[in-house]
C-alpha cells in the first residue's frame, strides 16, 4: 500500500515537474487576416494572440481575442464585432493541435500542424504546413492558413458579398519562450 | 485491494498523461489575464438616434458626410390649393459634415433648408462603456450653436438669430441587441418670438436601440420639455425608426414630428403631436457616409 502510494506521488511530482519545465508560451502573437476582392481589399491584424506549446509532446494551444483585431478603418472593427463575428457572443477563436514529427533540437523545420480551428462555436479540422525555427531558447512559428467563411456561419448581406472574400487568408507568426511563473 | 489502487494509480497516470495535452495547454491560456480593456461598441448605430445626438462619437480621423430629408403633406388648413404634389407637398434638408480629431471628441457643422439654419457642435466622450472594466455606461457632452433665419423681423443682428443647446447624453448598452439612453437639455435662445416665452428651457431626452439582425435595428426616442412655450401648443418630439447599414454607408429611416434639424428647434418647437394625419406626419430618411483619412 505504502508503496502504491509512493509511486502515485511519484507520478504527479514528475508529471507537474514535466508540465512546468516543457511549457512555452507567447503572449504577444501575431494573427493577420487578410480578404481580397475586386471590390476591397480588407486587413486587420492582432497583435495579443496567445499561444503555447509543449517542447516534449508537440501540442500546440492558440487563443484569439476577436476584439484585439486592428483594422485601417475604424469603422470595420465596429461592423466586424457587432455584425459578423459577433464578439459579444463568440468573444475568442481557439486553435487545438499537434506539430506532427517535432524535434525540439532542430534550428530549423517545416512541419504540419495538425488540429482544430475553433471559431463561433465551429470546429473545423485543419493541416498547416508550418516553419519553425529555433534561436537560442525562443521557438517561432510561422504558417498561413484559409479560412471559408461559409464554414463558419459568418453571414453576409447579398448586397456586401462581392467587398467579402468567400476565403479569408490567415496568417500568424508566434515566439514562444519559456513560461516564466 | 492491491489491485484496486493500482487501477487508482493507473488512472492518474492516464490523466497526467492528458493533462500534458493540447486541451490543459489551451486551458493555461484561458488563466491568462487580459490587460487590454476593451470599449462596448455600438451603443447607438450612428452619432445620430433619429433626430437627436446618440452617446456615440467616431474614433480618429474619421469623416462622416450626412444628407438629411423630411417630407410631409400640409394639413387641410395649411392649404391653398388642393394636394397633388408628387409624394409630399414640403421637404426640408440637412447637410453635414462630422469630423472626428480623437477617439473622444467630434466636430460637426451643418445647414438645413428649414429657417436657413447654420448648426455646428462639439461632442466629447466622457465616460467609455467597457466589456471588461469598471465603466458601466457612456457619457458625452455636448454643445451646439445654431444660427437661424428669424422670418418677418429683418431687424435682428446676429447674436439675436443664435441659440444653444447643452445636452448630457447618458446611454448604456444593457444586453448585445438593447441600449438605452437618458439626455438633460439645457437650450437657450438669444430671442424669443414672445414675451410670454421663456429664452431658457430644460428637457430631458429617452432612446432606445433594439437590435434586429447583424446589420437592422430599430429606435425610438422621445423628448419631455419641463417648461413649454407659453404662446403656442407644442408637442415632445417623437421618433421611431429603422437603422441600416450597409459596409461605410448608414441609412436610417424614421417616421417623426418634426421638419426640423436642430435641437433647440426641434425639442421645443415641434407644433404637431405625432399621428398620420397629413400634416402632423413626417417621414424621413438619412444617409451618412463614412471616409477614414
Amino acid at each position: 500500500m505504502l508503496k502504491t502510494l509512493l509511486s502515485f506521488f511519484i507520478f504527479i511530482s514528475l508529471g507537474c515537474v514535466v508540465i512546468e519545465a516543457q511549457d512555452y508560451i507567447d503572449r504577444q502573437g501575431e494573427i493577420t487576416f487578410f480578404s481580397y476582392t475586386s471590390v476591397e481589399d480588407i486587413q486587420a491584424k492582432n497583435n495579443q494572440g496567445l499561444s503555447s506549446i509543449s517542447l516534449e509532446t508537440g501540442d500546440i494551444a492558440v487563443r484569439i481575442l476577436m476584439k484585439a483585431f486592428v483594422f485601417k478603418k475604424s469603422l470595420m472593427h465596429e461592423h466586424f464585432n457587432e455584425s459578423y463575428i459577433e464578439s459579444d457572443l463568440y468573444p475568442e477563436a481557439t486553435f487545438l493541435g499537434k506539430i506532427i514529427d517535432f524535434n525540439q533540437d532542430d534550428d530549423e523545420q517545416i512541419r504540419i500542424i495538425k488540429g482544430d480551428f475553433q471559431l463561433r462555436d465551429v470546429s473545423k479540422p485543419f493541416e498547416i504546413k508550418s516553419k519553425i525555427t529555433k534561436e537560442n531558447n525562443t521557438y517561432s512559428i510561422e504558417g498561413e492558413l484559409e479560412v471559408n467563411i461559409e464554414d463558419y456561419k459568418i453571414k453576409v448581406p447579398k448586397l456586401l458579398s462581392p467587398n467579402i472574400a468567400k476565403t479569408i487568408k490567415v496568417s500568424f507568426k508566434f515566439q514562444y519562450r519559456p513560461n516564466e511563473k | 485491494m492491491k489491485n484496486k489502487s493500482k487501477l487508482i494509480v493507473f488512472s492518474f497516470f492516464i490523466a497526467s498523461i492528458y493533462n500534458i495535452g493540447a486541451q490543459s495547454l489551451l486551458d493555461k491560456l484561458k488563466a491568462e489575464p487580459i490587460d487590454t480593456t476593451f470599449y462596448t461598441e455600438a451603443t447607438f448605430k450612428g452619432t445620430r438616434v433619429g433626430v437627436g445626438h446618440s452617446v456615440e462619437t467616431r474614433k480618429k480621423n474619421s469623416l462622416e458626410i450626412s444628407v438629411m430629408n423630411r417630407f410631409w403633406n400640409l394639413s387641410r388648413e395649411e392649404e391653398t390649393e388642393t394636394s397633388n404634389s408628387f409624394i409630399a407637398d414640403r421637404m426640408s434638408s440637412r447637410f453635414g459634415i462630422d469630423y472626428s480629431f480623437t477617439d473622444r471628441l467630434t466636430y460637426g457643422v451643418g445647414f438645413s433648408t428649414l429657417n436657413n439654419v447654420l448648426d455646428n457642435y462639439v461632442k466629447y466622450r466622457l465616460i467609455r462603456q467597457q466589456d471588461n472594466g469598471p465603466n458601466k455606461f457612456s457619457l458625452t457632452a455636448f454643445q451646439s450653436a445654431t444660427h437661424r433665419s428669424i422670418p418677418g423681423n429683418t431687424n435682428a443682428n446676429f447674436n439675436d438669430r443664435l441659440s444653444f443647446t447643452t445636452q448630457l447624453l447618458f446611454a448604456r448598452k444593457f444586453t448585445r441587441n438593447f441600449s438605452l439612453q437618458i439626455s438633460p437639455t439645457y437650450i437657450h435662445r438669444s430671442t424669443v418670438s414672445s414675451d410670454l416665452d421663456d429664452n431658457n428651457q430644460f428637457a430631458v431626452g429617452f432612446a432606445a436601440r433594439y437590435k434586429l439582425k447583424g446589420h437592422t435595428s430599430i429606435f425610438s426616442e422621445y423628448f419631455y420639455v419641463a417648461n413649454e412655450l407659453n404662446s403656442v401648443e407644442t408637442f415632445g418630439v417623437f421618433s421611431l425608426g429603422v437603422n441600416w447599414e450597409l459596409s461605410d454607408l448608414l441609412l436610417q429611416f424614421k417616421m417623426t414630428n418634426t421638419g426640423n434639424f436642430v435641437e433647440d428647434a426641434f425639442i421645443t418647437q415641434t407644433r404637431r403631436n405625432f399621428n398620420f394625419e397629413d400634416g402632423n406626419f413626417f417621414f424621413g430618411f438619412h444617409a451618412t457616409y463614412f471616409i477614414q483619412l
